[in-house]
């Protein structure tokens, strides 16, 4: 179990009230949704890794922007604060090894949203 | 109301899990309207497209440029359009809150200027909402217009027609 | 958009510092575009009293009013109150917390914008305004068109007659 900026623990990441509600539960559009998620976040964790091994912050910067838009969909709120905080610090160009730390918590806690996300999904076949 | 005319939107944005969900979003609640939702990652790539179209309605992201460094940032995308189709009304979507982008936005007519937050989807349901309103009276005064020119066409027959009865049947009786 | 529209707006919040900011700005932002008239309130309750009288076009209506007068209504009941007496008034709903749930609320209570109090909300509401003028605007342009081409109408109907009227009467006329 996770804990957010608070120190409240969190039972689940995603919080997928929106995404249904918003769909108003048509099945092959959420599954397509989802099926997107699956595939673009590990992209995009994988891409954010790269750029920080060869301290391209400029890089960094533009993934962890980009990420904001996408966990917003599965309401995986908590992710907000770390990514904002990303954002400003790469932007900056300067704590490298702060950036290192909240890289991990990122994938930490995506890791824990694609299960969340691929369980859920077997809702939707 | 003229609800049969299909509507083109165009949404430009490099996140592709957003521009799914959106267009799924737009479908749901617009779905008494026929809209054509066309998806591109950057503004370069739907600018064929955008002149074989020519989109009623664009949705455009300001960051483009995560997977193409090299893209152009959402205003210079809204310049291009409003080049090629002054028409064309475009919503600017941004994830920071910016005065400059919203100005910026602004003073090259974009329609609206929405911030990427929770109530993303509901923003843009409100903006397309107004939009649409405004091309559906465009709509209707342009038919209108024809009509009164049909009107005035049939009016200016009618008379003509009197008008040479009158002269033809007059100079007939000499 | 043309320099003559005529457009009534009443604001209602109950942060006096910030409504007359707004005035400000709006007047300054369409100074050159339409005429503007705008009218403050500090609740929902003081504004539905000007109402019938005053048919404003456009209401720029906080959610949060109780905070001098804590047995206010809030903005959605304001709102329903609104589109109950005039269903074409828009109404931009203003809220300084971002929810989904006043956002979702507002639009089945047919709001025509919602606005979160942030850094660029004098811009945003500057946008709102614009799309709503544009749409009064452009209906009443339809409606002008329609008119005039009722009025043709009825001339060529009446042309048609007389016509046949006369052929009827005085058939020597047309020969």
């Amino acid at each position: 179990m996770i804990t957010d900026r608070n120190g409240k623990a969190i039972e689940h990441v995603c919080n997928f009230n929106y995404l249904t509600e918003m769909m108003g539960g048509k099945k092959h559009l959420i599954k397509g949704i989802m099926d997107a998620f699956l595939v673009q976040i590990p992209d995009e964790l994988k891409s954010i890794n790269d750029a920080l091994g060869k301290v391209n912050f400029a890089s960094v910067k533009n993934f962890a922007h980009t990420m904001k838009s996408s966990v917003s969909v599965m309401g995986v709120s908590i992710l907000t604060p770390v990514l904002k905080e990303m954002e400003s610090m790469a932007l900056a160009a300067t704590d490298i090894e702060k950036l290192y730390e909240l890289n991990q918590e990122l994938t930490l806690i995506c890791h824990l949203a694609i299960e969340e996300v691929e369980k859920e999904k077997e809702k939707y076949v | 109301m003229d609800n049969k005319k299909q509507i083109n939107v165009f949404i430009i944005d490099d996140n592709k899990v957003f521009s799914l969900a959106l267009r799924a979003n737009i479908e749901k609640t617009f779905k008494e309207k026929s809209l054509k939702i066309y998806l591109f990652e950057i503004g370069e790539k739907c600018k064929s497209m955008f002149k074989m179209v020519i989109p009623e309605l664009v949705i455009l992201d300001y960051n483009l440029n995560s997977d193409h460094p090299s893209a152009s940032n959402g205003l210079k995308v809204l310049e291009w359009i409003k080049k090629e189709n002054s028409e064309t009304c475009v919503i600017m979507l941004t994830s920071e809150d910016s005065v400059e982008i919203a100005v910026k936005s602004f003073q090259q007519n974009a329609s609206d200027y929405v911030v990427k937050t929770m109530t993303q989807f509901n923003k843009i349901n409100y903006s397309l909402k107004n939009i649409f309103k405004i091309l559906e009276a465009k709509t209707i005064a342009r038919k209108y217009k024809l009509q009164r020119i049909a009107l005035l066409v049939c009016i200016a027959f009618l008379l003509g027609g009197i008008a040479a009865v009158q002269i033809l049947s007059a100079s007939l009786h000499k | 958009m043309n320099k003559k529209t005529k457009i009534k707006i009443f604001l209602v919040d109950d942060n006096k510092v910030f409504t007359l900011a707004l005035k400000a700005d709006i007047e300054v932002a369409f100074k050159d575009m339409c005429v503007v008239n705008i009218q403050s309130f500090e609740t929902g309750e003081a504004c539905m009293k000007k109402f019938q009288e005053e048919k404003p076009q456009i209401v720029i209506l906080d959610y949060h009013l109780n905070s001098n007068n804590p047995a206010a209504a809030d903005g959605i009941k304001v709102l329903e109150m609104i589109k109950r007496a005039s269903p074409d008034t828009n109404v931009i709903i203003l809220t300084s917390e971002d929810s989904v749930e006043i956002a979702l609320k507002s639009f089945h209570h047919r709001a025509s914008d919602y606005v979160v109090k942030s850094e660029t909300k004098f811009k945003k509401i500057n946008y709102s305004l614009f799309n709503l003028i544009k749409i009064t605007e452009a209906e009443g342009e339809a409606r002008a068109y329609k008119n005039v081409n009722l009025i043709l109408l009825a001339f060529l109907a009446l042309m048609i007659g007389a016509a046949i009227a006369i052929m009827i009467i005085k058939p020597s006329f047309f020969k």
